[in-house]
């Protein structure tokens, strides 16, 4: 009898290891479990701000938020991606809508906001539909936008007093700013702080930028010696040029992001170009906000310095399989609309533009003085454009992004780094 | 007795396992090599048809040099695991066996960096060789630039560290194995402590050294968290790339994947081959 009592044990044993590990409940405990990925993370701005709506929401719903948000960095973008190709991706993602979105959007694997709207009439009703911006892949909104952003120059205010150098403006040209750099160096600092390594970005925006205009700013090129072609490649000569002359940081081409922004932080380095997100990452990482101040990058040829980069670049889509589940797509709803009334997105907009109907409420008397240079810069602007690099697919870019510390030592040339994001392109076509 | 005899049942009980090795690993291998033949743009994707040549991905691997520096740095990656990881532990182990009090300690601090994530590990380590205020340049009085000056020395530095405990504990284990019965006799035979080592400890530790070095040769080719961590996309300038990071990179970050396939083949076959050089070169012996 024990000898079948202990057969029927290892049988049941071995069935056990048979079943399938892999479901799991999205019910939490007193409501709905949802999987929700954002860029708030990291020294972007409305983290806090963030984290708060979210617990906000989770104890006035009863409902879970199971949050993986991340630094809206490249391996971000590659961790996204590769959660909607094997299945895994969020009910709620915050993410860009350029191209990047591309490749969940042609697998059909979010849903547009029209669809949305057969079922609940109200949703995003707020928003000035004109000002959606479409996915790149079939001209449909997908994506709800929360706030805009905008590109410039951050400038470390102590550093240029001591180098005894006035802070760029409107009427800075490029010749102007390098022979400020120089002083900069001159005088024992970091002209920029940037790492070529790991974020790129915003420096390759401007500098192609600085080789085009306003009109031809979002043309992709289709060869080394088109316009477009051409004015990429000055622009990545110019970056050149900046690390050749020890402008940019002595660490650049291995130093991550967060560590060359320290070093603006701490009266080490005098410029740093980013976006509207990281004046939370200042605010935050300084007891003095107002050493610091925001200004335009300066231009150069056709591109005056107030030709600013600004854009509605991401907002809130909910994939097709939390769609498609009952007891999930109402919870996700209720969540974007938490984040995308009026209050909420003024909230978090602060100076960034917004596609609400009715615009932002700002309290300018509870601004600091970096935002408050901010609405100048803005209202000051001749012109706007989106970023050109929005333009391609992660994979795409990598032939430039991924090998910019190569370029700048001369071992990748400008021409095989734009033939290979051209090469990319191409082959994603097929 | 005949209940010991039949060996039925002990299949029987074998077969969840080997349905979990076929689904979860023969099957996906099989199909990684099928897919580094196959033009498969992303991750999860549908393959569009077959490469031209279907052997491309092949071709690509012999040009590639990212692929001759990761292989390169991974030979030095190995030598270094076995000198500095094994080599080592071995030392480490004879010297914690032939002491009477504080063995224990010693075990648990030098096993204690296992516990910890790499991730975190990389982190401790990226401060530790920051360029600006990092504990080394502190230490130097002036900012260096370790990471670009020294990229291999500074990545295969806290891998060895942090491994060095792994092999620390099985080596322990093994000398623990041996009887004390053959250090007494040696003892009484006049034996000094190095000739009890020499010709006691080593021979009978060999088969666990050799067990030791396949693990770590094998775990060379895969070492991928810690270097990722301190060195993301072979940086500085394509110098730190390990076969490991390489596929990685090719896998998410710029997504190939019939390529990294490939890569992934690659791996899996040097691993294979480098396993029994190792074999040949120790070969396990009865004793």
């Amino acid at each position: 009898m024990k000898k079948k009592v202990l057969s029927a044990l290892l049988c049941g044993a071995m069935a056990a290891t048979m079943i399938p590990m892999g479901a799991t409940s999205v019910m939490a405990d007193d409501g709905v479990s949802l999987n929700v990925t954002t860029t708030f993370a990291g020294t972007e701005s409305n983290v806090q701000e963030y984290q708060d709506a979210v617990k906000a929401w989770e104890e006035e719903t009863g409902n879970k938020v199971e949050d993986s948000s991340g630094s809206a960095d490249e391996t971000f973008k590659a961790r996204v991606i590769s959660d909607f190709e094997t299945g895994a991706e969020p009910d709620v993602l915050f993410y860009f809508n350029g191209n990047d979105s591309n490749p969940f959007v042609e697998a059909g694997k979010v849903m547009s906001i029209d669809e949305i709207r057969e079922v609940y009439p109200d949703y995003a009703s707020n928003m000035n539909d004109d000002k959606i911006p479409a996915s790149p892949v079939d001209g449909v909104k997908y994506a709800v936008p929360f706030y805009g952003y905008w590109e410039g120059l951050y400038v470390n205010k102590a550093v240029l007093e001591e180098a005894g150098v006035e802070i760029p403006g409107a009427e800075t040209t490029w010749d102007q700013f390098l022979e400020t750099c120089q002083k900069i160096k001159d005088a024992g600092f970091t002209p920029i702080a940037a790492s070529l390594a790991k974020e790129p970005h915003y420096w390759f925006e401007y500098a192609i930028y600085n080789h085009d205009s306003f009109t031809t700013h979002t043309t992709l090129p289709t060869a080394i010696d088109d316009e477009a072609g051409k004015a990429w490649l000055a622009g990545m000569e110019d970056i050149k040029e900046l690390y050749e002359k020890g402008f940019l940081s002595e660490n650049t081409n291995s130093a991550t992001a967060d560590e060359v922004f320290q070093s603006f932080l701490e009266n080490k380095s005098a410029f740093y170009v980013d976006g509207s997100w990281k004046m939370g990452g200042i605010k935050e990482g300084t007891d003095d906000v107002d050493n610091f101040t925001v200004t335009y990058v300066p231009g150069n040829g056709d591109r005056k310095s107030t030709d600013i980069i600004a854009g509605l670049s991401s907002g809130w889509y909910i994939s097709k399989k939390c769609w498609e589940d009952e007891s999930k797509r109402d919870v996700a709803i209720d969540f974007i609309n938490y984040f995308i009334n009026d209050e909420r997105v003024s909230e978090f907009a602060g100076t960034a533009t917004t596609a609400l109907t009715n615009g932002v409420t700002i309290d300018e008397s509870s601004l600091t003085n970096l935002e408050k240079d901010a609405l100048a810069m803005l209202k000051d602007s001749t012109a706007v454009t989106g970023a050109a690099q929005d333009l391609l697919t992660q994979d795409e870019r990598s032939p430039i992004f991924d090998n910019m510390p190569q370029i700048v030592e001369g071992q990748t040339s400008t021409e095989d780094a734009l033939q290979g994001v051209l090469d990319a392109v191409e082959e994603n076509k097929e | 007795m005949n209940i010991y005899k039949n060996k039925k049942p002990a299949f029987f009980f074998l077969i969840p396992a080997f349905l979990f090795m076929i689904v979860f690993l023969y099957y996906p291998f099989l199909q990684n090599i099928l897919n580094s033949f196959m033009k498969i743009k992303n991750l999860g994707g549908a393959a569009k048809g077959l490469n031209d040549p279907v052997y491309k991905n092949y071709l690509m691997l012999l040009q590639d040099e990212n692929v001759r520096m990761a292989l390169k740095n991974t030979c030095i990656m190995i030598v270094v695991t076995l000198i500095g990881q094994v080599g080592i532990a071995i030392i480490l182990a004879m010297l914690v066996d032939n002491i009477k009090r504080g063995a224990k300690f010693f075990r648990i601090v030098y096993f204690f960096p296992i516990v910890i994530s790499a991730t975190a590990l990389g982190v401790l380590f990226n401060l530790i060789f920051q360029f600006d205020g990092g504990m080394l340049s502190q230490l130097v009085g002036h900012n260096v630039n370790w990471k670009e000056l020294h990229p291999l020395t500074v990545m295969m530095t806290p891998v060895t560290w942090q491994y060095v405990g792994f092999y620390f504990i099985i080596l322990v284990t093994g000398l623990n194995n041996i009887p004390d019965e053959l250090y007494e006799s040696a003892s009484i035979d006049g034996a000094t402590r190095w000739q009890r080592v020499r010709f006691i400890s080593w021979p009978l530790l060999h088969n666990v050294v050799c067990t030791c070095s396949v693990l770590a040769v094998t775990g060379a080719l895969k070492v991928f968290d810690l270097p990722w961590v301190m060195f993301p996309n072979g940086a500085p300038l394509g110098k730190t790339w390990l076969t490991g990071t390489y596929m990685y990179y090719k896998t998410m970050q710029s997504p190939d994947i019939d390529y990294s396939s490939a890569i992934a083949l690659v791996i899996v076959i040097l691993g294979v081959l480098l396993s029994k050089v190792v074999n040949a070169i120790f070969k396990e012996r009865d004793y």
